[in-house]
């Protein structure tokens, strides 16, 4: 490729971006690293390994039950002749959209001892105490496990499903007319294709496990991001926090290095998608089995979760609620506007100085910025407090020492410090739309504005930035929503008395009232359902 | 005549290699330029560093006196008055066609604009497209947008990367020379990369044959195929067969006969190359005492005037190896077999010997 242009002011940019968006992680870690042997030893023989038990059996059975969802359900949808395959092949991404905490609350509401399944088999088999009977306890380490799993296996079963339909069918007939039957060409030939998606999407289900906060804090499963969250609330101590947060964060690291291990040159390019699948067809009763099965996720990871809400809110909704979701949706919007708006430019300016400028080292400002994205919430929050902290106090001094009022914690303990963990964490997500709609333009359509006498600025504004309009509102979205959602990040770092919907609904939870915010969690869910449509959209597209 | 275009002693080197070296190039003020060779030979880099999209390690890029490259100076390519077309027309899609041409002349005044585009557009006959976007055209229409707008600014220089690649072959030729005249209107230089030496004929004035970073010719297409400088130039586009001879003096001896030189070849080798042309060659079906076999048949196609013959030397012991010759490429109206052995021998002509490279 031939780079166009050479603007100093641009790399400068560019490099100061990037910097800035890492520099709370290097100083989180720096403070990890530099924290006393002795805290680490102490708590290591305290909780540490309880934390981390947890921690990796909690990942360990999501994985599991994600990925037996996940591939399932891709399975069924793309090789067999299941009926109303085209209704759920895309009922089955709206999991995505439910908060697995909402989840976590909605079905322990529904199954606990008090709740009104429990309460009907009392009645019907005329059960008095807990001692008549046995029932599964779903605030354990395995409920907290299904709960995540149902909201996060659409992630296998997104990629998975679009790996099987873009797969060379001619491989597919090849094993055929070499004497396999259907079945035995899914597991010989298609199953195996796929393993690169089935390693990328495990690896998201994996990070996102790890970054859960709300669920396990709410089923009192302690694991390293609770506990980040209990030393730093509960015990105010920043050294021990950053401490957990590093490993934390090097746990996240490892999946994300052992995924890119397991994938390497295992990328399979499709010549030819679009030929027609041969399905594998069904009995009536592998019909029965692979229906329930495909159904009883989207009901119970969707369906049963939203009815609840709305019947929450139909019976406990009035106008105090409603003006306290203006307040809290007030906020929502507004910093998660100021998050995709920022995390947009940035991807913008960096995505163009990837694809335009001369320097040789241009994609690096770009890489580094998304690395936030593989950082949980709680982590990042500690990372803010950690860097932004030190610099209010430092702010602070300076002020007084030219004999002004000190402005107080205007950087640690205002919307900056949400916002600006917003964007480190969802920079990528920003960056990854961005690049792939610049990667659409052609590469000549750089050189032509130049070849007709038109400059940097006249190249940006005429012809890049139009084409990427469609792509850009698509990334500043896509951040929006998760900008919405994200909770640990903002539970911590919310400046007081300052409440978004995420968090409201999370102290709601808390206090077991729910059906106080029934309306704001709708409302979570249905901004999580936006890119689920687009998702879906663009996948057709293909 | 002026040279609007001078290039001195350029080179280009990316990742340590050689792509360019030490090429000159000149060319007069309305010339059109067919730049051929084979893919990697840096044909296209040629281009791109004329149009200044890289920049040279070494040289000189010079238009109508003005340097656009010399040493660590390299003028930016939107200043160079250099137009381009690309190989896939680079139409921005979000513009109508109208739009499009406009691009490059934003600058001036609205009533320029008009006046200029218009003109275009009834050149170019895309009178009745001038509203529509760029996916509602056809590919020949599509290539007539980008010359449009390319020749909107007037450049100095029109560059033209493999602009007829995309087009189906029926509409290449005509839409070839309905481009060439509009050049000659505009009175634009122009150089056109291309791989098919075909176009070559059809579309340019010189022709410049590149090999590995090297200019090796330039010259009149009719020129370069009379007469070759060196053995790359005949066998890239493929001018004929290649004999090899033991030269010696006036005399360079073949499996297939031997001629008589006018004067002693001065390269002084003992094994050269000529170029045989399928008229060159006297093909004798039936042999005898007089006739010698000394070539078979090994690949046989129908043309429409007979047929079309591959000739190779027939494996005999007592022939020198080294002047085992193959695929000797033949025209008649004979008809042969596969294996048949025939008598071959070269018509006097104008004799061509090259040095084969290593």
């Amino acid at each position: 490729m031939i780079a166009l242009y050479n603007t100093k002011t641009w790399t400068l940019l560019s490099y100061v971006i990037a910097l800035v968006l890492i520099i709370p992680l290097l100083v989180m870690l720096a403070g990890g690293v530099s924290a006393s042997a002795q805290l680490f030893l102490h708590l290591w023989q305290t909780v540490l390994p309880s934390y981390l038990e947890n921690t990796l059996l909690l990942a360990f059975w999501v994985l599991l039950l994600a990925l037996f969802f996940g591939v399932l359900s891709a399975s069924i949808i793309t090789q067999t002749n299941i009926v109303c395959k085209q209704q759920l092949r895309w009922l089955l991404l709206l999991p995505l959209s439910m908060p697995a905490y909402l989840v976590a609350y909605l079905y322990t509401d529904l199954f606990d001892y008090a709740g009104p399944v429990q309460r009907s088999l009392r009645v019907w088999f005329d059960w008095h105490s807990p001692s008549d009977y046995w029932f599964f306890d779903i605030r354990t380490l395995p409920g907290a496990a299904l709960m995540l799993a149902l909201v996060l296996f659409p992630y296998i079963y997104m990629l998975t499903r679009g790996a099987f339909e873009q797969q060379d069918q001619n491989l597919i007939r090849a094993s055929r007319l070499l004497g396999l039957t259907a079945k035995q060409s899914f597991f010989k030939v298609a199953l195996p294709l796929a393993r690169p998606a089935i390693a990328v999407s495990a690896s998201l289900v994996l990070m996102e496990t790890l970054a859960d906060f709300a669920t396990v804090q709410y089923f009192a499963v302690n694991t390293l991001t609770t506990a980040v969250y209990d030393t730093w609330l509960g015990y105010g101590d920043l050294g021990a926090a950053n401490a957990l947060a590093s490993i934390l964060m090097l746990l996240i690291l490892f999946v994300v290095l052992a995924e890119q291990r397991s994938r390497a040159g295992l990328r399979h390019q499709s010549a030819r998608p679009s030929l027609k699948r041969e399905l594998i067809q069904l009995s009536l009763g592998q019909q029965l089995l692979a229906s329930l099965f495909c159904w009883s996720l989207v009901f119970l990871g969707f369906l049963l979760p939203i009815v609840l809400l709305i019947i929450m809110a139909v019976q406990y909704s009035d106008i105090t609620q409603l003006s306290a979701l203006v307040t809290t949706g007030g906020n929502s919007l507004k910093v998660s506007i100021f998050a995709a708006t920022t995390a947009v430019l940035i991807a913008l300016l960096l995505g163009l100085y990837q694809r335009l400028h001369a320097d040789k080292y241009r994609k690096i400002p770009l890489q580094l910025s998304g690395i936030g994205y593989a950082v949980p919430g709680t982590v990042l929050a500690m990372a803010m407090l950690s860097t932004l902290g030190p610099l209010d106090h430092w702010l602070n001094g300076a002020v007084e020492f030219f004999g002004f009022t000190a402005p107080g914690l205007i950087l640690s303990g205002s919307l900056f410090a949400i916002v600006f963990a917003l964007v480190v964490r969802f920079s990528a997500i920003a960056n990854g739309t961005i690049i792939s709609g610049i990667k659409q333009i052609p590469q000549s359509l750089d050189y032509a504005p130049a070849s007709l006498g038109v400059n940097l600025v006249g190249s940006l504004t005429k012809v890049h930035l139009p084409i990427l309009t469609p792509t850009i509102l698509m990334a500043w979205l896509l951040v929006f929503v998760e900008a919405m959602k994200e909770l640990p990040a903002v539970l911590l770092l919310r400046p007081f008395n300052f409440e978004t919907l995420s968090s409201q609904i999370y102290q709601l939870i808390s206090d077991e009232m729910l059906e106080q915010g029934a309306l704001g969690a709708i409302l979570i869910v249905l901004f999580g359902l936006l890119p689920v449509v687009l998702l879906n959209k663009n996948k057709e597209k293909v | 005549m002026k040279a609007l275009l001078t290039i001195e002693q350029l080179s280009i080197k990316l990742q340590d290699k050689n792509i360019l070296s030490m090429l000159d190039l000149s060319l007069n003020e309305g010339d059109i330029l067919g730049l051929v060779g084979a893919s990697g030979c840096g044909k296209t880099t040629l281009l791109n560093t004329i149009a200044g999209f890289i920049k040279p390690s070494e040289g000189r890029v010079i238009i109508d006196d003005n340097f656009l490259s010399d040493g660590e100076y390299c003028l930016p390519a939107e200043r160079r008055q250099v137009g381009m077309i690309f190989q896939d027309y680079a139409l921005f899609p979000h513009l109508t066609v109208k739009e499009n041409i406009a691009f490059g002349i934003s600058k001036r005044s609205k009533a320029e604009q008009l006046e200029q585009i218009d003109r275009l557009l009834t050149l170019l006959k895309l009178n009745d497209y001038r509203d529509s976007y760029i996916h509602q055209l056809s590919g020949g229409q599509q290539q007539r947008v980008a010359i449009a707008r390319a020749l909107a600014p007037k450049p100095k220089l029109l560059l033209l990367d493999e602009p007829f690649s995309n087009i189906d072959a029926r509409l290449r030729n005509e839409l070839m020379l309905e481009i060439r005249q509009l050049l000659k209107q505009f009175k634009t230089t122009a150089i056109f990369v291309t791989h098919n030496k075909d176009e070559v004929f059809t579309f340019a004035d010189k022709m410049a044959v590149m090999a590995q970073g090297r200019l090796l010719q330039l010259d009149a297409p009719s020129i370069i195929c009379q007469q070759p400088n060196n053995y790359q130039v005949a066998d890239f586009l493929q001018l004929g067969s290649w004999l090899p001879c033991q030269v010696n003096l006036t005399i360079a001896q073949s499996l297939i006969g031997k001629v008589h030189l006018k004067t002693s070849d001065p390269k002084q080798e003992s094994l050269l190359y000529l170029l045989v042309k399928p008229s060159n060659l006297l093909l004798k079906a039936a042999t005898d005492e007089n006739n010698q076999a000394n070539a078979q048949v090994e690949y046989i196609s129908v043309t429409e005037q007979g047929y079309h013959y591959y000739l190779n030397s027939i494996d005999d012991p007592a022939n020198d190896k080294s002047l085992a010759f193959s695929k000797l490429s033949i025209y008649s109206d004979i008809a042969l077999s596969l294996k048949q052995k025939v008598a071959l021998s070269i018509r006097p002509h104008d004799y061509l010997f090259f040095d084969k490279p290593t």
